[in-house]
């Protein structure tokens, strides 16, 4: 056991933040660690350009080679970058499913020709959305029913997906539908990839809690797709539903942590400006967060380590629930820190621009989105402690 | 920050556990709350690890978890992490015979709060394995440290047998010993408490094993009931507690041994984190053995019992927060 990383990495840590400091551009020097939109844009011009700018000087995902917005990084100079981005606060992207999502599943999956789509989602020149969840499949997404019938070179697409993100300002969409509704539930899905100006899409968009008008129901009637717009085989979606970057997997809590710190470190500064910075209740609460936040941030490090020797590192699920879970509740002591000033956004009025109210908002969607807490619960139970299913 | 351990520390730790499991079964707990000396045997099998005491912490902390899995009742954490560190940082002569394993101690600092910080009273309370040891080395006011044998002592009973706790009366004639600086004795209290958070680790990680275990044979309603999910969400969430305890425990001890800025914070984190840890898995362990798990005459109660007297020594999880707090405001 030991603390650093070794030589390799101070080099590589240097010639990043050299180059943090001379591109990054003052939108993502905010420190923010919340969502509130500062535009009426979803993705405003500047997140584009520096996106494309990372892309362009291999620093969107290190870990790939420089036609993919690379520099072969190993996974240790990865999980460095992670880091170093992280604690700046610097957003590599405004859109997430092109570069991390989508991209990954189409160079795993994908035909030559759809393979040439990955560049473009990872340099953000090409935004997509991704269609899994519909009304009657959420956690329970093998249930999806959106159907898909071939017919010649095309298929005939029918059905609803909901609370897709980004699909208002999407060009593409990975389209999880059912092709054979006889098989068993998780055999008869496949992906389609689905251009988004295609007749018989109805995009209607659904306004988050915070105000944020960033994701949609999705209405299909009669859309045709392209049979060569199938990734993999027919029938064979469902494995790929689990697609994300598999080499950064390992490192993504790191965001996370470090907004937990960052939000520790505000409760700090909001107790001393609210007067009760020797109170001991609240002394001690921000004190429990602060361990919550540095055990949990030595559990990435410890689930990295085994990930880097090539081992199964379940840390991945603890990481998801108990940083959602914990953002959660630091929002809400930042609100109870105010008193009746709690749930004021008023600029005139209360803390930082309605800082941790709206925050806390926002902190919802982490204990729900890509797998809710109780359905982390259920993976650590059953794929890690190996418990029967119910 | 690489977690793996050394081909070293995997030879320590595998010798440790296999060891232990051999020689120290509850049924040697059962017989030791009733006759202190019924682990006299293990402590000679145990002597030979003393020197970890003042050796890298990583290293010690691989054995104190392994002593903590098993619950052992035996004098290290008063010898090998209290007694061996404070002769070290006085320079006591005596050290090698402790090392050696032909002799043993303690160190008594708490007065009547029970904080470890030193003071005027000559009472001092909470001190580990005080009547069974050869040496007492009490800390006074200002650092001086006295070497008594065989002073007066009164058992405090706690609800854990494994680990004794005495006062100790130590205005009696002994052997002075030289003076320990704050910083020196410091630096041994954050080791010790480190390495007694591995202890825990060792404990909390019991309790879950074996309520995990149990979730999975025991049959009710036709089913194993670790198919309930509100079962499974519970040993969920003591897993992760264990895990990130486990985590934050060997991150304090690297950032001891590589002299890291952030020591003092990683040791009160990775105490706390323990505790938590600890009380989670005693608590929601016990729940999830139902009836069987309140008797005697399961062993749980065992590893309960030694949670929670170690989360009360040497700073509670509230203290160790509390604590933190002062670093951080
Ligand atoms: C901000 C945001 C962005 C999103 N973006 C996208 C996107 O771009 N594309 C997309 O396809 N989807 C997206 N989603 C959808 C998201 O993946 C689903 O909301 C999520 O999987 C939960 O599904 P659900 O909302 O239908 O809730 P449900 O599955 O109906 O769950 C309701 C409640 O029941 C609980 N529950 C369900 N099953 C179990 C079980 N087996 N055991 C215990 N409890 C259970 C859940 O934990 C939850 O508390 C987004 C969601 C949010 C909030």
């Amino acid at each position: 056991m030991h603390l650093d990383w070794g030589p390799d990495v101070v080099a590589f840590r240097a010639e990043l933040v050299a180059f943090l400091d001379e591109h990054a551009p003052p939108q993502t020097r905010t420190r923010r660690d919340f969502a509130t939109s500062d535009s009426d844009q979803i993705i405003p011009g500047w997140a584009k350009e520096w996106q494309a700018t990372l892309f362009d000087h291999g620093w969107m995902i290190p870990g790939y080679p420089p036609e993919l917005g690379g520099r072969n990084a190993t996974p240790v100079q990865t999980l460095v970058y992670l880091e170093e981005m992280a604690a700046r606060g610097i957003p590599r992207s405004l859109h997430f499913p092109g570069y991390a999502i989508v991209a990954p599943s189409l160079l795993e999956y994908g035909t030559p020709e759809q393979r040439a789509m990955a560049p473009a989602a990872i340099r953000g020149d090409t935004v997509w959305c991704i269609g899994m969840s519909e009304p009657n499949a959420g956690s329970d997404l093998a249930g999806l029913q959106t159907r898909a019938v071939q017919d010649g070179d095309r298929f005939i697409v029918n059905g609803q997906k909901v609370w897709t993100s980004y699909a208002m300002v999407a060009q593409r969409c990975c389209l999880y539908v059912r092709t054979d509704p006889d098989a068993p539930k998780h055999k008869g899905i496949s992906l389609l990839i689905l251009d988004m100006d295609t007749p018989g899409i109805d995009i209607r968009p659904l306004t988050h809690i915070n105000g944020n008008a960033d994701f949609a129901e999705v209405f299909l009637t009669d859309v045709e797709v392209p049979v060569a717009n199938l990734v993999g085989a027919l029938n064979d979606g469902w494995r790929m539903t689990q697609g994300s970057l598999a080499h950064e997997r390992a490192g993504l809590w790191v965001e996370g942590v470090a907004r937990l710190e960052q939000t520790i470190t505000g409760l700090v500064d909001l107790a001393h400006r609210r007067g009760v910075a020797h109170d001991p209740i609240v002394r001690r609460r921000i004190a429990e967060g602060y361990q919550r936040a540095a055990s949990l941030r030595a559990l990435g490090y410890k689930g990295f380590t085994s990930f880097a020797q090539g081992a199964a590192a379940p840390e991945h699920s603890y990481m998801k629930l108990a940083s959602s879970e914990l953002g959660k509740e630091l929002y809400e002591l930042g609100m109870e820190i105010q008193g009746a000033y709690g749930p004021v956004i008023d600029e005139e009025r209360g803390e930082e621009a309605g800082r941790w109210p709206l925050s806390f908002f926002v902190s919802f969607a982490n204990t729900i989105a890509g797998g809710t807490s109780e359905i982390q619960r259920n993976i650590i139970a059953q794929r890690v402690l190996g418990l029967p299913r119910a | 920050m690489n977690f793996s351990l050394t081909d070293d520390q995997e030879l320590l730790r595998d010798s440790a556990r296999h060891l232990l499991e051999h020689q120290c079964p509850p049924a040697l707990l059962r017989a030791h709350t009733d006759d202190l000396t019924a682990a006299d045997d293990l402590w000679h099998l145990l002597d030979d690890f003393v020197p970890l005491g003042i050796g890298p912490l990583v290293d010690l902390c691989v054995f104190m978890e392994a002593l903590g899995s098993v619950a052992a009742p035996v004098p290290f954490f008063s010898t090998a992490c209290l007694y061996a560190p404070v002769l070290e940082a006085i320079g006591e002569h005596d050290l090698d015979s402790v090392l050696d394993g032909h002799a043993t101690g303690t160190v008594a600092v708490a007065g009547a709060d029970g904080v470890w910080h030193p003071n005027a009273e000559s009472r001092k309370t909470f001190v580990p394995d005080a009547a069974r040891v050869d040496l007492v080395a009490a800390v006074n006011a200002d650092g001086a440290v006295t070497l008594l044998a065989a002073p007066p002592v009164r058992r405090i009973e706690t609800l854990d047998t494994t680990r004794p706790l005495y006062d100790v009366e130590t205005a009696v004639p002994g052997t002075s010993a030289g003076v320990i600086s704050r910083a020196a004795l410091d630096d041994v209290l954050l080791r010790a408490t480190v390495a007694l958070a591995a202890e825990m680790v060792g404990t909390a990680r019991r309790l879950f094993d074996m309520t995990l275990a149990y979730a999975k044979e025991r049959i009710q309603f036709d089913v194993p009931i670790g198919s309930f999910q509100a079962v499974q969400h519970k040993l969920a969430d003591m897993s992760l507690d264990v895990e990130r305890a486990w985590s934050a425990v060997y991150y304090a001890a690297m950032a001891v041994d590589a002299g890291d800025p952030d020591r003092t914070r990683a040791m009160h984190v990775a105490k706390a984190a323990a505790g938590e840890a600890a009380r989670r898995a005693a608590k929601d362990g016990i729940q999830i053995h139902g009836g069987i798990g309140f008797t005697m005459e399961h062993d749980l109660h065992l590893f309960l019992r030694r949670a929670l007297a170690s989360e009360a020594l040497l700073g509670t999880t509230g203290d160790h927060h509390d604590r933190l707090a002062e670093l951080l405001f």
